[in-house]
């Protein structure tokens, strides 16, 4: 296997171990204090929501009861929350390449497993988000991750009921993609399992790190019917995954989706979509002295990513599924610039793969959840006859349980127990075995 | 040491689900719909028990930062109905409310939930209070198809205002600024101010015409406003409706009023 | 021939023992027993506050002079008014069919009068606005349903009360300084006391009873007393400041 492929593909286990400890962050009390409701009303456990919650969201997070706007509030009532977690937990790895003796880097490498385990928390999200003015709505949510690096995951105002139609919702901004199976409301912390690695798979070679779970800068058209069972969602985003100060080039990606949800009697609102992404992803840049340019991407490739999901509730258990088909270029496949294309390998084509889950849910009261997913990647194509059949292929599954001791409109506090397992097929970096980790969380989740 | 932790966690939760009191519950039948009150006493705790409590008496966690209060369902006096005042409401009146929500207050319009779910909820608020098991509600009231307005009407209709003496509560102009509208209280004791009628605030039981005609007629029980219907004939009434709307729609924000002739109808959707 | 004469002696005997049964076994005939006496107040009493109802002409104009707020009133002889005496114990058991003749409550003056109206259960209310402007009668029970209706002048309002309760406090919204209160009780052996502050609680069954006078802000009194066949015994309230 090349030295490329394997640093691509360690790049790639950062890339999922960084966006795995980003903090999910939007249960938001700040919301529950203003108008007086418990968290379970808009949530089937919070972070993750339920129909009553959706319905607040795609109204602008407007209840409608003529009392949206911030002038109807105590002045002393501030728009903002924070959520947080202070956990213990035990990460182990069955296959990692280290020094056969430590601090000798000349004398080989040889895999072994790691294991580390203690205390721990994660980063702090900081949200406030509301109302404006009555149709008017915001979010901005800065980020301080564990290390104490800042930054800014979300960043967006929304014009709502636009023509006094719920049909037309204007939003601009940084925003995460319309989907009602939310990475940012997964009920999953631990490093494994927090992460749908549906929406950030990139296969291996290839250089397009584009993530359907990413928060993208653009505009986003939005309607739904009055009572929220149709939704439609149309994006037009810059082609640079979210990044701020333009560093890739000028192309723009469309993001479309659509939900329609329907009751089966007695079981309950059942919803069910389908979404498509086409974007383009730049193979080189403009250079100056070797080093390249910012904003100056060009040579774009496409990509997609289309797929479906549908959210399932039967009495006390529901199911979120989702599956997705994605495709790189074949340019972008092989990190290959299109300015070159005698530098592809023989055999290159354009990656393809297959992949979803299912994360299914007991609901057994408002303040006890308990969960689990199965997830699973497939590539159908790799980029180039080099890269084994089976490699970036991987299964993981997540068992758990949050507990919300109390539950109040001021405040949340959950524990929370998980564990999760993930085969990375072929992704030992000597011996090409599967690379498996595990990872057990237990802690208290909490946000005010 | 992480047994201890689950074992512990679980003890406490079952403890705290022990003092959920359990209610016989009622039945309630709306559209050919029949309510499951277990099944609405799992929804009352997700979504209804912090502002009514869980004695269903209006005194949820939240219930001191509200204004107007939870109502107390224990009392058995609802302000929005099709029935005669003094009488119980009807299943579809509640069931209405909760579709609706109350406009201006923070009872939120609980359309997302399923048609099922709030008629589940209907048989498990109605548990809370014996009066629905010793009482039947009174039969809807009628109301007549509206005349078109006019001038006429609405001038008859600002007369009525007068003799009615909706003046004193409402103000002279309908902005809710009438000499005894400081002294209101509920039926409860807590100040409440009659409604500003030229405000864009959509009225709190149903904003159609037929909404205010209902509300004449069936006054708002547990508040200070009364039921006209041995005051005034239907004609009269439908007067003051068209003054109302008259003096809704002088409002900057004044929304047309639906007109959709239908008596009593209950809440599509 | 003999035996044929004890028959008509026979019924008679019979009819007699029968009739006599009955009259045990039956409800309560009236035999002439009543409990009265009278209802005093002690000390200085509390004063009312003038009532401005210059808002309303139509009710300025029926008092020259402001009239003032009437919680409390005491007559000359000490008598306290508007409370009200009933049998609060020892009826066990017995039913009571409500008189067909309503009770009358006015609103005269822009004012209830009486300001303290006792009736029973399920019978008629007669509500009547003898002033030139709209009243709205708003009873405000915690065991009885809560109603609310608007009176323009002359027309007739007729409702009724199904449980017991004292008292119901009544008020009118428009009127913000009308205030009444209406009493049910389940039994006839109530009453409310006048100026003089005597009451009488007239053909009551020989028993041994427990008297509850109450007062709108004087609060409760209780006393015992045995009723013997055509007795007529007197019980007096002392309620002080």
């Amino acid at each position: 296997m090349s030295v490329a492929v394997r640093t691509l593909r360690t790049v790639l286990v950062v890339a999922l171990l960084w966006f795995s400890s980003t903090q999910s962050a939007h249960a938001i009390p700040a919301f529950a204090r203003k108008y007086g409701l418990p968290c379970s009303a808009c949530h089937q456990a919070w972070p993750m929501l339920n129909n009553f919650g959706q319905t607040f969201k795609d109204n602008g997070y407007q209840l409608g009861n003529d009392r949206d706007g911030p002038i109807y509030q105590q002045p002393a009532y501030w728009p903002i929350m924070f959520r947080t977690s202070t956990i213990w937990h035990r990460e182990s790895n069955a296959r990692r390449a280290i020094d056969s003796t430590p601090g000798v880097p000349s004398g080989g490498q040889v895999e072994s497993s790691i294991t580390t385990s203690g205390f721990d928390f994660s980063g702090l999200d900081i949200v406030a988000a509301g109302t404006l003015y009555n149709n008017i709505s915001f979010f901005v949510q800065p980020f301080i991750n564990n290390s104490g690096s800042t930054s800014i995951n979300q960043s967006w105002m929304r014009f709502d009921r636009l023509l006094k139609t719920p049909w037309l919702n204007v939003k601009m901004g940084k925003f995460e993609l319309d989907q009602p199976i939310s990475q940012e409301r997964s009920l999953i912390l631990n490093n494994t399992g927090a992460s749908y690695y549906n929406y950030f798979f990139t296969p291996p070679g290839d250089n397009n790190f584009f993530a359907l779970g990413g928060i993208p800068l653009g505009v986003e058209v939005m309607g739904h019917s009055e009572n929220d069972y149709t939704r439609y969602s149309v994006s037009v985003l810059s082609s640079n995954n979210g990044q701020p100060g333009l560093p890739t080039n000028s192309t723009y990606d469309v993001y479309a989706n659509f939900t329609q949800g329907f009751e089966l009697p007695g079981l309950g609102l059942q919803r069910g979509g389908a979404y498509a992404y086409f974007g383009q992803a730049p193979t080189f840049f403009q250079t100056n002295g070797g080093r390249p340019i910012a904003g100056t991407g060009t040579g774009n490739r496409n990509f997609s990513r289309v797929g479906a999901y549908g959210l399932w509730y039967f009495g006390k258990f529901d199911f979120s599924t989702f599956y997705l088909h994605g495709h790189n270029d074949v340019f972008l496949g092989n990190s290959v610039p299109s300015n070159q294309p005698g530098k592809l390998p023989v055999g290159a084509a354009g990656p393809s793969w297959n992949g979803g889950f299912v994360e299914a849910h007991y609901t057994y009261n408002p303040r006890l959840i308990l969960i689990g997913k199965y997830e699973l990647t497939r590539i159908s194509k790799q980029a180039n006859p080099g890269i084994p059949a089976n490699a970036g292929n991987l299964d993981t599954w997540t068992f758990g349980y949050r507990w919300y001791p109390i539950m109040s409109p001021r405040a949340g506090l959950a524990w929370t127990q998980e564990f999760s397992h993930i085969v990375n097929a072929g992704a030992a970096p000597i011996s090409g075995k599967d690379d498996i980790s595990n990872s057990y969380l237990m802690g208290f989740d909490f946000d005010f | 040491m992480r047994i201890h932790f689950a074992s512990a966690g679980i003890a406490v939760l079952l403890a705290s689900l022990a003092c959920v009191p359990s209610s016989v519950g009622q039945q309630s039948h709306v559209g050919g719909l029949n309510g499951n009150p277990k099944h609405g006493e799992q929804l009352y705790q997700r979504y209804c028990i912090f502002c009514h409590g869980r004695y269903g008496d209006g005194r949820g966690e939240s219930a001191p930062y509200l204004d107007p209060k939870p109502r107390d369902f224990t009392v058995a006096t609802f302000k929005c109905r099709s029935t005669p005042s003094g009488s119980l409401p009807l299943d579809s009146d509640l069931f209405d409310t909760i579709t609706r929500g109350v406009h201006a207050s923070n009872m939120p319009s609980w359309k997302p939930l399923t048609r099922q779910e709030r008629v589940d909820l209907v048989a498990y608020v109605k548990a809370f209070s014996p009066k629905f098991t010793e009482e039947k509600p009174a039969a809807a009231v009628q109301i007549p198809p509206e005349p078109p307005t006019s001038a006429e009407s609405v001038k008859r209709g600002a007369e009525l205002f007068q003799t009615m003496n909706c003046w004193a509560c409402h103000g002279k102009e309908g902005r809710g600024n009438g000499p005894s509208a400081a002294t209101l209280t509920d039926s409860k004791g807590n100040p409440i101010t009659p409604f500003d009628l030229t405000s864009g605030t959509r009225l709190k039981c149903g904003d159609s015409d037929q909404g205010i005609f209902r509300d004449l007629t069936t006054g708002l029980d547990g508040t200070p406003m009364p039921s006209f219907t041995d005051a005034m004939k239907p004609d009269q009434m439908w007067d003051v409706v068209h003054y109302i709307a008259s003096l809704r729609a002088s409002s900057k924000k004044g929304a047309k009023l639906e007109n959709t002739n239908q008596p009593n109808q209950t809440e599509k959707n | 021939m003999k035996r044929a004469n004890f028959l008509p002696l026979l019924l008679f005997v019979i009819f007699l023992i029968v009739s006599t049964g009955l009259v045990v076994l039956a409800d309560p005939l009236p035999d002439n027993s009543s409990v009265s006496g009278t209802v005093k107040f002690t000390g200085v009493a509390p004063k009312g506050t003038r009532i401005d109802m210059s808002f309303d002409p139509n009710c300025a104009k029926t008092h020259p002079t402001p009239i003032t707020t009437q919680e409390v009133v005491v007559g000359t002889g000490g008598g306290l008014e508007n409370a009200v005496v009933y049998v609060s114990d020892g009826l066990s058991g017995k039913t009571f069919d409500p008189p067909a003749q309503p009770a009358v409550l006015e609103q005269k003056g822009c004012i209830y009068q009486p300001r303290v109206l006792a009736l029973q259960a399920n019978q008629k209310l007669d509500v009547k606005n003898d002033d030139a402007t709209s009243h709205n009668i708003h009873p405000m029970p915690a065991n009885n349903r809560e109603w609310n209706k608007t009176q323009p002048p002359g027309v007739p309002i007729e409702e009724s009360f199904a449980r017991e309760e004292i008292a119901i406090p009544v008020k009118c919204n428009i009127h913000p300084w009308m205030r009444g209160y209406i009493s049910v009780f389940k039994h006839p052996f109530f009453s409310v006391t006048d100026k003089e502050g005597a009451f009488e609680l007239k053909n009551l069954p020989a028993g041994t009873y427990t008297l509850t006078a109450w007062h709108e802000k004087l609060g409760t009194q209780v006393q015992k007393v045995t009723v013997g066949a055509g007795e007529t015994p007197k019980v007096n309230f002392v309620f002080k400041q």
